[in-house]
Parts: structure tokens; C-alpha cells; sequence
């Protein structure tokens, strides 16, 4: 059967340091990651010591806080605070990024008055002291 | 065994207990026997909606306190034999109850009747814990206002949390004339942030106000907009197909059908 033996060689490599030393920052992270399969609507939080991965959207009055990278497979409109320990170099994703204001560790930023966000998924992250928001597609094509 | 549905929002002032009033009549006026529950202990108004506050004599807090029998507390519509109010009490507060009491007294009632519709307060606290303890589904009443939608939106999050599966939405107090000059939040804002299924869209209707004034829900009126509206909701409540009214220019009204599954 020659997909299992695909799976197991593929959890073989994933466990030997020749991979894990690969996925280092700044490009990776190895923070535990939380998985929140729903959206989260308004005075729900979610605070975690990791990555957190929403697939759904974060509506308005919703809060996400953590120490590592915030992802939302959906529309951000609530509030989202990645690096929350401190650490800048973390970044907010989102398929559709239309917070109202935005924290990367110590670094806070409001959308601007009357812009409406552009129909593209975007990540935010802090460059020269300032966050910055990018569009996903631009991010690969600079690296 | 009857169905206990809580009509709730979060927000104040936006039309739970006009919904509550109209959905049970219009239900009472469909044959089926009704049970309208008035949840708001310590500012009720169902009675004075539905124009029966003069027969008051007990109360919700008399029945859960053993004071009084659940039969004797009801009161029976002026219009409908079939109707029924179980009124707040007035002089008491929303501690008064607890949401284990809730469960029993919405179980009893579902015994004798078909639909046992809950008027929850306004807020997030007891009172709302109270109002959804025995309800199997809830109506979350908004107005197309960003206030209102974020409200609703807490809502339905408590709702999910409570094992309230499926909450329905009712948009109240559309003005399709404000919706076209793009002064007001339509349908499809509303569904996009909400996230759940849309069971019925209410006009603004200015007959409102004289009709809970007055004690007659507006479901007994051919002349009334909000009227039609609301009966078109308890059939669809009912489990009837029903297309949502046309409140606009045909756009909306495709838009509309869109959303709820029909084409056409």
C-alpha cells in the first residue's frame, strides 16, 4: 500500500532535526498553535500562549490576544493583539483584514477613517516601528 | 409536546415584545394553542401589548414560587381562545428566579400547548439566563443598526454557548426608501456579520406604536405592513414556505429569496 508508507515517512521526517532545524525563525515558528473552528462573535475572547488559527470570522467586539501569530481564515473585525509578550516580529493575518485597530506587541494602529479595505487577504506587521499592512499576494512576490 | 421559542436581542427598544405579541397571535390565529411567556420580571409589558393587564391577578414568580397553580395564572386573550399569557411579575426582580425554575415552568407549559413564546429582556445577565433556559429555539430580534447587530451578535454567541442551536434572525424596522439611498444597513450587511439564518424582515410601520398602545397586536389588521409581515414569519415558523415580503424594490426582494433558498 504505498500511501500508508507515504504517511508514515512523512511523520518520520517531520520528527528528525534536520527538518525541525529548517523551521526557524523568523520564518517559521514553533510556537503551539491553537485551532479555533468557529467564528467568534462579539464579547468572546480568546487568549493564548502560541499561534492561534481562526477559521471563521472575528467579529466586531471579539478579542484575540497572543504571544505568537494570529491567522483568520475569514474577515478580522474585531481586535487582534499578536507578539502580546513583546515580541514585534510577530504578524495579524486575515483572508479579509478589516479590524478597526490592530496590536502587534507594543505597537498599536487604527484603520484609517472612511478607507475601505481592499478585497484581498492582507497581513499586518510592524517595519521601522510602524505597522504595516501588506497584501498576501505582494508578500510572496517580494520574497 | 409544544415548542418553546425565546425572542431575544440583547439590545432594548428594538421589538422583542411587539414580536412576541404579534408572532403568538398570528401562531393563535393559524389554530395552534399558544402560550406567550413574559420573561421580563420587573418592567412587564407583554400584558399592556397585548391590552390584558387589567385581568392580571398572578404571576410567573406566583407560579415558580408555589403560590399559585400554573392554570390559574394564565390569562386568556380577549380575541383567541387559544392564546395565553403568563404575565411578570411587577414588584420583583430578575433574581427572583432562577434559570432551573425557567426549565420546569417552560416543560409544564409545553404539555398543554403548541408554542410557548418567551419574551426575553434586554441585557446579557439573569434575566437573559432565565429567558433562554427552556427554550429549544431562539428568534434574535435587530434593527439595521450597527448597535444593534453587534448586540445581536453577543447574542448569539451566549446562544451557542447555551446550547441553543440554530438562533433565526429577524430584521425589525426596515426602511427599504433609507436601505436604496445606502442610509441604512441592508439584509445582506446584516447576514454577512451575523452569520445565521435570516426567518423574516419587518418594515417600519408607524401603526405600530398605536397598535401596542392600543392592545391589539397588528397581525389583526389587513391594513398593516408589520401586520402581514409578522404573519408571513409565524407561518414560516410553522414549518410553511413561505417567500419573504416584498419591503423593496425587486432587487432586495431577489436578494432576499436568495438567501432564504428560493429562486424566483
Amino acid at each position: 500500500m504505498p500511501r500508508r508508507r507515504t504517511a508514515t515517512a512523512a511523520r518520520a521526517s517531520m520528527a528528525t532535526p534536520w527538518l525541525a532545524g529548517r523551521w526557524d525563525e523568523p520564518t517559521s515558528s514553533t510556537l503551539p498553535t491553537l485551532l479555533v473552528r468557529r467564528h467568534l462573535r462579539s464579547g468572546q475572547r480568546v487568549h493564548y500562549q502560541g499561534n492561534v488559527v481562526v477559521l471563521g470570522d472575528v467579529n466586531p467586539g471579539a478579542e484575540i490576544v497572543a504571544t505568537g501569530d494570529i491567522v483568520v481564515m475569514g474577515v478580522l473585525r474585531g481586535l487582534a493583539h499578536a507578539g502580546a509578550a513583546g515580541d514585534s516580529a510577530r504578524v495579524v493575518a486575515a483572508f479579509r483584514l478589516e479590524a478597526t485597530q490592530l496590536r502587534i506587541a507594543s505597537h498599536i494602529t487604527r484603520a484609517p477613517e472612511g478607507d475601505r479595505p481592499p478585497d484581498v487577504p492582507e497581513v499586518a506587521q510592524v517595519r521601522d516601528g510602524q505597522v504595516v499592512l501588506d497584501s498576501l499576494t505582494q508578500l510572496y512576490e517580494d520574497r | 409536546m409544544g415548542e418553546a421559542i425565546v425572542i431575544t436581542s440583547g439590545k432594548g427598544g428594538v421589538g422583542k415584545t411587539t414580536t412576541t405579541a404579534n408572532l403568538g397571535a398570528a401562531l393563535a390565529n393559524m389554530g395552534h394553542r399558544v402560550v406567550l411567556v413574559d420573561a421580563d420580571i420587573g418592567l412587564r409589558n407583554l400584558d399592556v401589548v397585548m391590552g390584558l393587564e387589567n385581568r392580571i391577578v398572578y404571576d410567573l414568580v406566583d407560579v415558580v414560587e408555589g403560590f399559585a397553580k400554573l392554570k390559574p395564572a394564565l390569562i386568556k386573550d380577549k380575541r383567541f381562545d387559544n392564546l395565553y399569557l403568563l404575565p411578570a411579575a411587577q414588584t420583583r426582580d430578575k433574581n427572583a428566579v432562577s434559570p432551573e425554575q425557567m426549565r420546569q415552568l417552560v416543560a409544564d407549559l409545553k404539555e398543554e400547548f403548541d408554542w410557548v413564546i418567551i419574551d426575553c429582556p434586554a441585557g446579557i445577565e439573569q434575566g437573559f439566563r432565565n429567558a433562554v433556559a427552556g427554550a429549544d429555539r431562539a428568534v434574535v430580534v435587530a434593527t439595521p443598526e450597527v448597535s444593534s447587530v453587534r448586540d445581536a451578535d453577543r447574542i448569539v454567541g451566549l446562544l451557542e454557548a447555551h446550547d441553543i442551536v440554530k438562533p433565526l434572525l429577524l430584521v425589525n424596522r426596515l426602511r427599504p426608501a433609507m436601505v436604496k439611498r445606502g442610509e441604512m444597513m441592508d439584509i445582506d450587511d446584516i447576514i454577512e456579520i451575523l452569520a445565521i439564518e435570516l426567518l423574516g424582515v419587518v418594515p417600519e410601520d408607524e401603526g405600530i406604536v398605536m397598535s401596542s398602545n392600543r392592545g391589539e397586536p397588528a397581525v389583526l389588521s389587513d391594513r398593516s405592513k408589520a401586520g402581514e409581515a409578522y404573519r408571513n414569519i409565524a407561518r414560516r415558523l410553522a414549518g410553511e414556505e413561505v417567500p419573504v415580503l416584498a419591503v423593496a424594490e425587486d432587487g432586495l426582494l431577489t436578494r432576499l429569496r436568495r438567501l432564504m433558498g428560493w429562486s424566483g
